[in-house]
């Protein structure tokens, strides 16, 4: 039973998904464009992270690893390389998504705050970016911004979500 | 299982991209797909631009302002050139012939949509596509140098990978001294001049124009001043940082450059909006 409305819940909240991901994906641009995505988190994997955790019969990783290809041809990195992170990420989430969902948002924060870092590493290491003292502060400072970001963004989904698969 | 395939098919796509640059019409048909994205992301900024902007006069002055600015990119990037045809006389003179030639090149006119400056890639979005004949590897330039080179085609639009991107590399000369080197990018709107001997002569105010040597850049443009010199104890080659001296991040108009020299003198010059 329980599955059963997971699985339509998934179903009618697809074109909020996609229309969510084009979303972040814009966001993610704007960031770029205004010089800031050293500092703002990539919308775009913490929507994927949220979908992931939110609806359980799916593994969305098909969906990480179009988004990371997006998102390699949007910074200009070499292509595959944001795929695989985002995949990574992605099957990171999927191994503790139930215990994650029961937290309350602060604690699922802190915990995104982790994959953000674990991002930051993983960008660090595939592209080796050149910072200086200024960009090197913002660079490892992006999950607290994450932090800070995810229970907004948690709670405008839910919200919508909540509509959606009522409506 | 699917885990284990996209990280399979991540793994291949970066060999393929990184060791045999195989994706390039993989990337363009990406680059497509952002492009209006691209749009809707600086669509508040360019409301915010317009509604701060006095419109009674505007429209006048825009399209004045658009031709003078037309005018004067096509006049310095001629001045360019003459200036190193100049240098070049005089070197022939003087090393009998041991430089290479400056061809003459058609060009295409665009303007910049907008840029991103960050430690991992440093490039511009150009409003000229595959459908205005603009192809990957064609360089730009500014009214002052080399800006970059293309890397990926939409159908009217184009990405364009600065010098100073840390997986951009041209090959440059010292225009006093002819010496030869590897002009890298570092992400952090410098360059570095590689393979320079210690006991090249390199100075502080150097101009470094392209060598043409590979085939993608043309020969004679120039790219960068040198502003700092230094020795790294046993190091054979010096540390030599340099300037880019296009505009990168203030030009709002480009030329991007054929890759086929024209056999007689330029006349052709498509104007872009």
């Amino acid at each position: 039973m329980a599955n059963k409305f997971m699985k339509s819940g998934s179903s009618q909240a697809r074109w909020l998904i996609l229309f969510s991901y084009i979303i972040a994906l814009a966001f993610d641009t704007m960031a770029l464009l205004e010089n800031a995505m050293v500092v703002i988190p990539p919308i775009s994997l913490m929507v994927l992270l949220y979908w992931c955790a939110h609806f359980l019969d799916k593994t969305h990783l098909l969906s990480a690893f179009i988004l990371g290809l997006l998102a390699d041809t949007l910074y200009q990195t070499t292509l595959g390389a944001h795929a695989l992170v985002f995949s990574v990420l992605a099957f990171l989430m999927l191994r503790h998504r139930l215990r994650f969902k029961a937290h309350p948002v602060w604690r699922q924060a802190f915990s995104i705050g982790v994959y953000m870092m674990l991002y930051q590493i993983l960008n660090y290491i595939f592209f080796s970016p050149v910072l200086d003292s200024n960009d090197a502060i913002q660079f490892w400072s992006m999950p607290v911004i994450a932090i800070i970001i995810w229970p907004l963004l948690s709670l405008i989904f839910r919200r919508i979500t909540t509509n959606v698969v009522k409506g | 299982m699917h885990f284990v395939i996209a990280f399979i098919a991540a793994i291949a796509l970066m060999s393929a991209d990184h060791y045999g640059h195989l994706m390039g019409n993989f990337r363009n048909a990406l680059l497509t797909t952002i492009t209006p994205l691209e749009q809707i992301a600086s669509l508040p900024k360019q409301i915010y631009q317009w509604t701060t902007t006095d419109f009674s006069s505007i429209d006048a002055l825009k399209i004045k302002n658009q031709k003078l600015e037309t005018e004067i990119l096509l006049l310095k990037a001629k001045q360019q050139q003459f200036t190193n045809l100049e240098l070049e006389v005089d070197r022939l003179e003087s090393l009998l012939g041991t430089t290479g030639k400056i061809t003459n090149q058609s060009v295409q006119i665009a303007t910049i949509t907008y840029y991103s400056s960050n430690p991992l890639s440093q490039f511009l979005t150009i409003n000229r596509g595959y459908l205005n004949g603009i192809s990957e590897q064609q360089t730009v330039i500014d009214s002052e140098g080399i800006m970059g080179q293309i890397t990926a085609t939409a159908p009217t639009s184009s990405r364009v990978l600065l010098i100073t991107d840390p997986d951009h590399q041209i090959p440059v000369r010292i225009q006093r001294t002819g010496q030869r080197g590897i002009l890298r990018g570092t992400g952090q709107d410098t360059t570095k001049l590689d393979f320079i001997p210690k006991n090249s002569v390199v100075r502080k105010g150097d101009i470094l124009e392209s060598s043409g040597l590979g085939g993608l850049f043309p020969a004679g443009y120039p790219v960068a001043t040198v502003t700092q010199v230094d020795e790294l104890g046993d190091n054979p080659y010096l540390d030599v940082t340099a300037r880019p001296i296009a505009q990168l991040h203030r030009s709002r108009k480009v030329l991007i450059i054929s890759k086929e020299p024209l056999p007689t003198k330029p006349k052709e010059v498509e104007n872009g909006q």
